[in-house]
């Protein structure tokens, strides 16, 4: 494409090779993508100026409505419009019925699966598949602003998560076909937001709580190095357990009779925007109308406090752990930042402030400062920034065990180990001649199985019979810097690599997520279209920019009236057929473009020759 | 890409003599030194050889890490050094003195419950059994310099016993600071 090779010889039109990346907080509540333009991390908004996509996904008839608009589903049409779905992944179907009392939803157990699935009008769907939209859209988003594809991400979760959790995440990347960089724990970003402003060297200790989770997490600061010494929270504990504290209340004193979904999901809207205005009112009115029923009320901060401060203390068990853990006391701290949009609520900041004996900080607007921290991290991973010293050492959340006799577990690596990490432990068999063994291995901190997750169930075969005792097998528990889990085993005596067969307790297996990909693709004409028009899109505004520059520098020392004239027309048009939703056209209109100035194109290459052998000595010019 | 040699042992991997009373400033450093090397975000657009090689790597160094600056381990890997075979679940000990104050800590502890402050209660008990600890990590040295492998083996278990204790001396504090809401 000869537009492009208009450029003053010895200067390239691309600078340096420039690649973009994003930052993606996927929340429970809301999800925000980020990126960082000119060396400026910020979160990137959607056509209508909306930085915060609502977590919430409308499934209808005919499409699948993102964000704002499925929002506006959510009173219509609860059953059909997902959201929170975060505090579903990456569990089975027993916790979800746990949940039931918060979400309306249908559960499915399908026989073949161990995900849950949501009975929607288009098919059963899994929070995994929900995310994988939302993910989408945010990547879209991106693109659409950035101008080209994204060439990696890195998603944000809870740094609470466990495994399952942390897999579920990567499966829903994977069904969005986006290339995670890396995982990366939330406070930790919202560390590296904060960190890289200030310059500080120090401990901080990140206090997030969100729609769904809560987070603490005590991290060192030294020349570029976040390392985290210590992390805890609970992973079903947010700002959607306050509102439900609220609605409860609101149930109570309204005296509402047959409560349907509709109802139940009405009374939780209010119960939200009454906890939101109490921020800065002391006093909030509630209204609520279902058919003929109605009730109109008010709730004022003490209220309010007395109703959440439950939850609030519920927070501050796993602060005192994380104190503990990382052997220090309050006093060590040197900042406390807060952390997601429960933390807006006066109660929140008032007994954070009495426990640290510490004023937090806030400058950042507690939404957008993990996508702000994520994006800055994907731009140093993605390979922008060569000369930075930047990185960041995160840590197990929950130790990994492994089932022994009597269903106790028994660690194998500690919470708070820093990552990746692996250990190595040596079995031997306790029967002659037996050639295969199972191991269980489960996260969390408690003495008996049944009271941790259980991950997975390995079956080790294939190796060699031999006398009880004598066959030894060494088994390698790894974990990535992503916090995730693999196993590998082998026969030490004979060297035989033991086979491993992984029956994940919870999650997609590799065969489901295929299938998923699979049937993404059949649907995937629409987008296969839109993809295209995108790129013409990028394509005209590139061509667009070349010429308006080259326009600039010498059109009218090298074009007449009559020409300049003919390639503004040529360029109109292809300006208006950049609005148009038509990729072919746009395309011829972009050829039209490079035939129009073809002429003007030859003209300037052969000024830049001129003027670049111009006063010079032929042996100087080396062609 | 650099590797490091996976045979020699975690003292020599950071720098540091074999012996017992390390310098953790030290240990700390050089971890976040070879961590700024080998970690996987390192060679994200490495090849896939290269990033299994950093994750290996990176995770020798943070398992060395963690046996070193625990003191326990790091007692328990110099005995592994020097060639004993240790089994923590076969190891007892038979030292009556040492089972019976273990007994009477137990006992203080479960009393401190019903003290008027338990929470000073348990501070005591816990600045006790800090300075055991230093005892016994004393007993393993001198051991352990003298080569009687048998006898610092034996203060390393009183090393773990001290330690387990002081963990759930722990979790008790929080739990009391729970209820005091402190």
């Amino acid at each position: 494409m000869a537009l492009l090779q208009i450029s003053e010889p010895g200067q390239s039109t691309v600078p340096h090779q420039h690649r973009y990346s994003a930052g993606i907080d996927l929340g429970t509540t809301n999800s925000l993508v980020a990126s960082v333009r000119s060396g400026v991390a910020d979160t990137l908004a959607d056509v209508d100026g909306q930085h915060l996509l609502p977590s919430i996904v409308h499934y209808g008839d005919e499409r699948i409505l993102v964000g704002q608009s499925a929002q506006k589903m959510q009173s219509v049409d609860p059953l059909n419009t997902l959201s929170s779905v975060k505090r579903l992944m990456g569990r089975g179907i027993d916790d979800v019925s746990q949940l039931g009392e918060v979400l309306p939803y249908e559960f499915i157990a399908d026989a073949d699966s161990n995900v849950p699935r949501i009975q929607t009008r288009s098919g059963n769907v899994s929070a995994i598949e929900v995310s994988a939209e939302i993910l989408k859209t945010l990547a879209s988003q991106a693109e659409q602003t950035l101008g080209d594809e994204l060439s990696g991400v890195v998603i944000t979760v809870p740094a609470y998560f466990d495994d399952a959790q942390r897999q579920a995440t990567r499966d829903a990347a994977k069904l969005a076909k986006l290339n995670v960089l890396r995982l990366l724990n939330e406070p930790t970003a919202a560390a590296v937001a904060y960190g890289l402003d200030a310059q500080k060297d120090g401990i901080i200790a990140v206090y997030d709580l969100g729609g769904g989770t809560f987070d603490i997490s005590i991290l060192r600061l030294n020349k570029g190095i976040f390392e985290v010494m210590a992390t805890g929270g609970d992973s079903s504990l947010g700002g959607d357990d306050m509102d439900n504290a609220i609605g409860e209340w609101i149930l109570a004193q309204s005296k509402f009779q047959n409560i349907d979904a509709v109802l139940s999901r009405r009374i939780l809207i209010a119960a939200r925007a009454a906890k939101e205005s109490l921020t800065d009112e002391e006093k909030a009115e509630i209204s609520i109308q279902q058919g003929d029923a109605s009730w109109q009320g008010s709730i004022d901060r003490v209220q309010l406090d007395e109703l959440i401060r439950p939850l609030v203390k519920k927070t501050l068990t796993p602060c005192r752990r994380v104190l503990r853990d990382a052997n220090i006391s309050k006093q060590d701290i040197d900042e406390v930042i807060l952390v997601g949009g429960s933390t807006r609520v006066a109660l929140v900041r008032q007994m954070v402030t009495e426990f640290f004996e510490h004023e937090p900080m806030c400058e950042l607007d507690p939404d957008r400062v993990v996508a702000i921290g994520a994006a800055i991290q994907a731009d140093v991973l993605v390979g922008n920034k060569p000369d930075s010293e930047m990185l960041l050492l995160d840590v197990l959340p929950l130790s990994l065990s492994i089932e022994t006799m009597g269903g106790l577990s028994e660690k194998i690596i500690s919470r708070n180990t820093p990552i990746p990490v692996a250990k190595a432990q040596e079995f031997t068999t306790f029967k002659d001649g037996q050639t295969s063994m199972s191991i269980h291995v489960v996260q969390g901190e408690r003495e008996l199985i049944s009271d941790c997750r259980s991950l997975a169930r390995f079956e080790l075969r294939g190796f060699p019979p031999k006398v009880a005792g004598a066959a030894r097998i060494r088994v390698t528990y790894q974990v990535d810097a992503d916090g995730l889990m693999s196993v590998r085993a082998e026969e030490t005596s004979s060297g035989v690599a033991a086979h491993i067969d992984v029956k994940p307790s919870y999650g997609l297996t590799d065969a489901e997520i295929e299938t998923m990909l699979r049937e993404s693709m059949d649907h995937a004409q629409g987008d296969i279209a839109a993809r295209m028009l995108k790129e013409q899109q990028v394509e005209a505004r590139r061509v667009i920019e070349a010429i308006d520059a080259a326009l600039i520098s010498d059109g009218d020392a090298l074009l007449s009236k009559t020409e300049i004239n003919d390639i503004r027309q040529v360029r109109g048009q292809l300006e208006q057929d950049m609005e148009s939703a038509c990729a072919d056209r746009l395309k011829k209109s972009i050829k039209a473009m490079e035939k129009a100035s073809e002429a003007y194109v030859a003209r300037r290459m052969n000024t830049s020759v001129k003027e670049a052998l111009a006063g010079k000595q032929i042996d100087e010019v080396k062609l | 890409m650099q590797t490091l040699d996976l045979k020699q042992s975690y003292f020599e991997l950071f720098g540091l003599d074999l012996e017992f009373d390390i310098d953790l400033k030290q240990l700390h450093a050089e971890q976040q030194r070879l961590q700024a090397i080998f970690h996987p975000d390192r060679f994200v657009n490495a090849s896939e050889q290269e990033k299994r090689l950093s994750v290996q790597q990176a995770s020798w160094v943070n398992e060395g890490y963690e046996t070193l600056s625990n003191p326990v381990k790091r007692a328990r890997y110099m005995l592994q050094l020097s060639g004993l075979e240790l089994n923590d679940e076969s190891e007892t000990t038979s030292d009556t003195v040492f089972l019976m104050e273990q007994i009477a800590i137990r006992e203080e502890i479960d009393e401190c419950r019903s003290n008027a402050d338990p929470l000073s209660c348990c501070n005591h008990i816990a600045t006790k059994l800090r300075s055991r600890s230093h005892q016994f990590g004393s007993e393993f040295v001198a051991g352990f310099s003298r080569g009687d492998l048998e006898a610092a083996r034996l203060s390393s278990r009183k090393m773990q016993f001290v330690q387990r204790i002081l963990d759930q001396l722990m979790d008790l504090q929080i739990e009391l600071e729970e209820e005091l809401e402190i």
